[in-house]
């Protein structure tokens, strides 16, 4: 007995490997070296950029432009990130996107979850109200109708206007309606017994048996705020209430900008240009770069849902 | 009606049931009464608004401006950027599609050769970081890397002093497609390979097992094993990036390009966005409702035909 149990276990360790394969026993080849090399070039061309920004920020400029091509620092200096962190715009802006992106979260994400939930009803008129949701994913009244909806409901030049229109995003929901629905009906019908009413069973049942899934579209729905800045150039009039995500377009595409709006009252030394631009990049893309390497298995979860659910 | 409890009935006896079942699931309404409301604001409403294509905007409001019918569109028959916006935004998605679309593929096949689990997950998280990130972002370190005084152009001086006098990867017409898709493909390859080694983790690892004790060596499992079993998805994605095509991924090229670059790169949406917003040519608010009523109803064609296709392949439909 003892011998087929363990037997058992044994054929069953390649199955949990994403990659099943016969090759484990072969030995390494020039053709595994050469893949390798391969993919650690891409994996290099990818990282590199990243590299170069953290260099221009730190370096002097003098000596960013005698040679732009740098695989280590001569000389760090901190001027830039000074120069940013001062900028009571900077600040202002990054506040806002805090704002937009807690916010925001939360709105789009009970918003999701309410939807999600209510299409797995079989209840009268439900085929009506999921083709109203999913048309809209392949027909919109596109930008200047919308346009003129903002500014009639007044959302003209409100932070609200990063949040509000968001709602909901049809693909997110739409996966997490499937998990839902996924869920044994069991649990349900044996709570509705006791009396207790739907929106009980969601919070009480529902939500915490799928809190995986919601932490991985949390996260979506946060990256997606965090990166919002098409409707605040569309939107926002005052640079008060840009979010991080449009002062750096500014500060990049602007080449006065960083002159006259960042820190007011004090010029910015001329030569430090894209040292600025740079430092104003790593710090907007700081909070992912942190968060992405110990959350990855959740962002990556998603797309996975995606891909296999069929 | 979905639920056939009320389906067998007749006349007064189905409302009855019907009006049965509605008080049985009042809580699901009130759940989905927000959601409906946050659909029909920002997404109906706007529709309505298309009919702006035929009538001149007046600043009374939408329903106030008079029709002129298809005067929008007779103007857009006869507008050179409009046309120009039309071929780059398709030449521009289907460069995507042949260079990019196959990336992903070969990306995931060679990291499911990768038997250093540890090593294959360092590259993973590498290469999907960039998806993750804002066009602001990653134009923001490519104007830098690729600029006239960036790290590229010194490289290529120190290989070819002559060829870099005039070298210019965002202000030359001839190579911006070419960077467009280059960028793209630097950015969202990666994260293209999740679909696909999710669907190779779903392939029988016996099929693996029965070919290497046969005597097939790795090519011959990938082209005859791994490729197989990833076929059906493969279809599935150029399908759904064919019905994409109208869409001219306005982040990337808007945050990118200039007016150098504008014969070559300007797709529908930035050139609406322009005429629209930057007054670079100052036109009816109609205009450009028009142009985009033209994308969207081509869109929708072509993403519906994709999804019937895709149907048929076993998608189930969503894109």
């Amino acid at each position: 007995m003892s011998t087929i149990a363990k037997s058992t276990k044994q054929s069953k360790k390649p199955d949990k490997l994403i990659a099943p394969k016969g090759n484990r026993i072969q030995k390494f080849t020039l053709a595994d070296g050469f893949i390798l090399f391969l993919l650690s070039v891409f994996a290099l061309s990818i990282l590199y950029p990243f590299y170069n920004a953290v260099l221009v920020s730190i370096v002097p400029q003098q000596i960013y432009v005698r040679s732009p091509f740098m695989l280590w620092p001569p000389e760090i200096i901190g001027d830039s990130y000074g120069f940013v962190f001062k900028s009571r715009l900077i600040w202002k802006s990054m506040t806002n996107s805090v704002i937009i992106t807690l916010v925001g979260t939360a709105y789009n994400m009970i918003l999701t979850i309410l939807c999600s939930y209510a299409l797995t009803k079989p209840l009268p008129g439900r085929r009506f109200f999921r083709f109203l949701i999913v048309f809209t994913m392949y027909f919109s009244g596109g930008i200047i109708p919308y346009y003129l909806l903002i500014k009639d409901v007044h959302l003209m030049n409100t932070l609200a206007v990063m949040i509000i229109p968001t709602g909901i995003a049809i693909m997110y929901m739409l996966i997490i309606s499937n998990y839902f629905q996924s869920l044994p009906p069991s649990l349900e019908e044996s709570a509705k017994l006791d009396g207790a009413n739907d929106i009980v069973i969601l919070i009480r049942i529902i939500l915490p048996l799928s809190l995986p899934l919601l932490a991985t579209f949390t996260l979506y729905y946060m990256v997606d705020r965090w990166n919002e800045w098409f409707s605040a150039m569309m939107f926002i009039r005052t640079t008060d209430k840009w979010p991080l995500q449009l002062t750096l377009r500014q500060i990049i595409q602007d080449a006065n900008f960083a002159n006259t709006t960042l820190v007011p009252g004090q010029v910015k030394p001329d030569t430090y240009g894209d040292s600025i631009k740079m430092a104003s990049i790593v710090v907007t893309m700081f909070p992912m770069m942190m968060i992405y390497p110990f959350l990855q298995k959740y962002f990556l979860s998603g797309m996975m849902l995606g891909a296999v659910k069929e | 009606m979905d639920n056939p409890r009320s389906q067998n009935l007749s006349g007064k006896s189905r409302w009855k049931a019907i009006k049965k079942e509605i008080l049985y699931y009042k809580y699901i309404y009130l759940m989905l009464l927000f959601p409906l409301i946050f659909f029909i604001v920002f997404k109906y409403v706007p529709m309505y608004g298309l009919q702006l294509a035929f009538k001149e905007y007046s600043l009374r409001g939408i329903a106030a401006s008079p029709w002129i019918g298809f005067d929008h569109f007779k103007r857009m028959m006869i507008e050179m950027d409009f046309f120009r916006a039309l071929t780059n935004t398709l030449i521009i998605s289907f460069q995507k599609i042949v260079i990019g679309f196959p990336f992903p593929i070969i990306l995931a096949i060679m990291l499911n050769e990768v038997f250093v689990p540890k090593y294959k997950r360092v590259l993973q998280t590498i290469y999907t970081f960039p998806h993750f990130l804002s066009w602001i972002i990653v134009a923001g370190i490519c104007l830098n890397l690729f600029g006239d005084a960036g790290a590229m152009k010194k490289i290529i001086e120190s290989i070819n002093p002559a060829a870099a006098v005039d070298w210019s990867f965002l202000y030359n017409g001839n190579t911006f497609r070419g960077f467009l898709v280059g960028t793209d493909i630097w950015k969202e390859a990666g994260w293209g390979t999740i679909i696909y080694l999710a669907s190779i983790a779903g392939i029988d690892p016996a099929l693996y097992e029965a070919a290497t004790i046969d005597g097939c060596g790795r090519w011959k499992r990938i082209l005859y094993i791994t490729l197989p079993g990833l076929v059906t998805m493969i279809v599935i994605q150029l399908l759904l990036r064919i019905g994409g095509v109208m869409d001219g991924s306005f982040d990337q090229i808007f945050n990118l390009y200039s007016p150098p670059v504008y014969p070559v790169a300007d797709t529908i949406d930035t050139f609406i966005y322009r005429i629209t917003f930057q007054r670079e040519v100052a036109v009816d608010m109609g205009f450009p409702t028009a142009v985009g009523l033209f994308k969207n109803v081509i869109n929708f064609i072509l993403l519906i035909g994709a999804n019937r296709f895709a149907r048929a392949f076993g998608h189930d439909g969503i894109i």
